[in-house]
């Protein structure tokens, strides 16, 4: 815990000095890594430590970030509201965790696949809102808020705020997964009968460990709004699931940091390094997907487990 | 009264190229125990091959349409080779296979882009059955169509040796292996079966409605409700359970609109599972 707690305050300290020597286009990017980096971290909190292979993470993200949107230009719903954009980020969160609820009441009855298979279809379905009520929610591409409705205009103030948002969050998680509460999430992920046997309420703790995720889900969507200044369906999407899927498995589950580092690492990847890939058909994301399928393909033992990544390739050499 | 003829025969269409779907999907599940994300992909993969080969050198649609399945179940070894060696992870597998069908949903994003198309019918026109009952032939055939592949399916899962032998493997791996069952052959058999009829089902459904490149993804939400409704490695669970979905699905057409299908297949899934959680007819974990 402790290492954890300081592994955290060095990359944080790392990610607040690179303004001094990194210019604002790459800063602008680094920023939106680290609240991508927040999503999968929160997914590792319902899956590497409560063991529920949540496939539908990105409903919570997208409706985080499409109720923080209409918060703050509620005229596309025909209101007049004065909503402060800090107050309508926790609102957003707040909003996803009590979907999270319902949906967790019902869905969290089913066990192993059939909870997997139920969680992949929710993002699809709850996509389909911003198609059917396009006026509202402005279909494919989505509506841009403006700027003077935004949490942060310059691009340093944007990142600053990130980086805190994310400080916090995973100073949180920590807590929570070194609490008697966390001890439950992993008792109930290591086995679910003998944790009942135990007189742990387990559809309660699993419940709660989908709206705790969910709230962080919902408030880093809502960043990502405030961050972008548009909101558009593929914060719903499945590549995005896809992503956050592969950073925390790669990452290595149930460690928070391990899954945030490579959340970073793999977002940066896409939308910075990888970018200038491009041949005929082969643009950079089936360049992306490709290496992600060889790397799968080549290191099945060294992305699986609850170990860190990194240490086990230190093993490798070792050996 | 018109109204419900057209519902239930335009439902029992879209219910067998469901079935199509879905009981490959169970298969490969009930074999394998492999989460098939890249199912979709042998689905658009044929339709597409087939409306290119069709426009490019002007093939003959049966032609084309079976080249289109050759193509599939290639696709479907190529997932079964991916898949291979993390088998034994399920969280790899659902990784790997969703990442080939995004690969092949960018392929086919940058050739064909994002407009829907469709696929020259086998047999064009309309048919009269009854006054103003009037319906697309192909909507039409489409029935005993897919009725005939399914009953053929069936009869070879409960008939032929192989089937047995895919029936003794989706029961017990090792017993298998200890009786001298090649596992490895029956996965392959598996997969190319479902895959064949994942792309056939592309086929028959790109003659009726038009397909685009999210069909990958999208054609997983009605596999998955299927699924769960039959029951997870159950191919008569999930037949029936298709044709349910199915009239679900055009009743939903029919009345609210395409964009409201996915939000009521979710409802019929939520209400079912409150109140029979394990699906409709029965599990086998």
């Amino acid at each position: 815990m402790k290492s954890k707690i300081a592994q955290l305050i060095a990359l944080s300290v790392f990610l607040s000095l690179l303004p001094l020597f990194t210019p604002p286009a790459y800063l602008y990017i680094i920023g939106l890594g680290i609240v991508f980096a927040v999503i999968v971290a929160s997914w590792d909190l319902i899956v590497g430590y409560a063991g529920q292979v949540n496939l539908g993470h990105t409903t919570f993200v997208g409706l985080g970030a499409y109720t923080a949107a209409i918060l703050q230009v509620p005229s596309r719903i025909g209101m007049n509201l004065e909503i402060h954009p800090i107050l309508s980020i926790i609102l957003a969160g707040t909003f996803s965790a009590i979907v999270a609820l319902g949906i967790g009441i019902v869905i969290l009855r089913l066990k192993g696949y059939y909870f997997s298979l139920v969680t992949a279809i929710l993002p699809l379905v709850f996509m389909q809102k911003v198609f059917i009520w396009k006026d509202i929610f402005g279909g494919e591409e989505g509506f841009s808020i403006p700027v003077e409705k935004v949490a942060f205009a310059a691009t340093i103030e944007k990142y600053y705020f990130a980086l805190l948002f994310m400080f916090l969050s995973i100073l949180f998680m920590l807590y929570i997964s070194n609490s008697k509460l966390g001890i439950r999430f992993k008792a109930i992920r290591d086995s679910e009968e003998l944790s009942e046997s135990l007189g742990i309420n387990v559809t309660y703790y699993k419940v709660l460990a989908v709206v705790i995720s969910s709230f962080f889900a919902g408030m880093a969507g809502a960043i990502f709004v405030n961050y972008r200044h548009t909101v558009a369906p593929d914060l719903y999407d499945v590549p995005l699931m896809l992503l956050i899927i592969l950073s925390a498995v790669i990452g290595g589950l149930g460690s928070l940091i391990g899954p945030l580092l490579m959340g970073l690492v793999i977002y940066l990847a896409k939308n910075w390094w990888l970018t200038f890939l491009k041949f005929g058909i082969l643009n950079e994301e089936v360049i992306l997907y490709a290496i992600l399928i060889t790397i799968a393909i080549l290191m099945p033992e060294g992305v699986y487990g609850r170990r860190i990544f990194l240490k086990q390739i230190i093993k490798k050499l070792q050996n | 009264m018109i109204e419900i003829i057209e519902l239930l025969l335009f439902g029992t269409a879209i219910g067998g190229i469901f079935a199509l779907i879905a009981s490959g999907f169970s298969l490969i599940f009930g074999v394998s125990r492999i989460l098939n994300f890249a199912h979709g992909v042998c689905f658009a993969v044929s339709a597409y091959s087939a409306i290119f080969l069709i426009k490019e050198f002007s093939l003959d649609v049966y032609l084309a349409s079976l080249i289109g399945i050759a193509i599939a179940v290639l696709l479907g070894l190529a997932v079964y080779a991916i898949t291979k060696p993390v088998r034994a992870n399920a969280v790899m597998v659902i990784i790997v296979t969703l990442a080939f069908a995004l690969l092949v949903e960018q392929v086919i994003l940058t050739s064909f882009g994002n407009r829907g198309m469709s696929l020259t019918p086998f047999v064009e026109g309309v048919q009269v059955i009854y006054e103003n009952l009037r319906m697309a032939k192909m909507r039409l055939i489409a029935i005993p169509v897919a009725i005939a592949l399914l009953l053929a399916l069936d009869l070879f899962i409960n008939k032929s040796m192989a089937g047995k032998r895919i029936q003794a493997v989706s029961q017990d791996l090792e017993a298998s292996m200890l009786i001298g069952i090649n596992v490895e052959w029956i996965f392959i058999i598996t997969i190319a079966i479902s895959s064949a009829l994942a792309g056939f089902a592309g086929i028959l459904y790109s003659q009726i409605f038009n397909i685009y490149p999210a069909m990958i993804l999208r054609v997983l939400i009605y596999a998955f409700a299927i699924v769960i409704l039959g029951g997870l490695g159950s191919i008569r669970g999930s037949i029936l359970a298709s044709f349910i979905v199915g009239y679900v699905f055009v009743a939903t057409m029919k009345t609210l609109g395409t964009h409201w299908s996915e939000f009521v297949m979710l409802i019929v899934i939520v209400g079912i599972l409150i109140a029979k959680p394990t699906g409709l007819f029965g599990v086998r974990e």
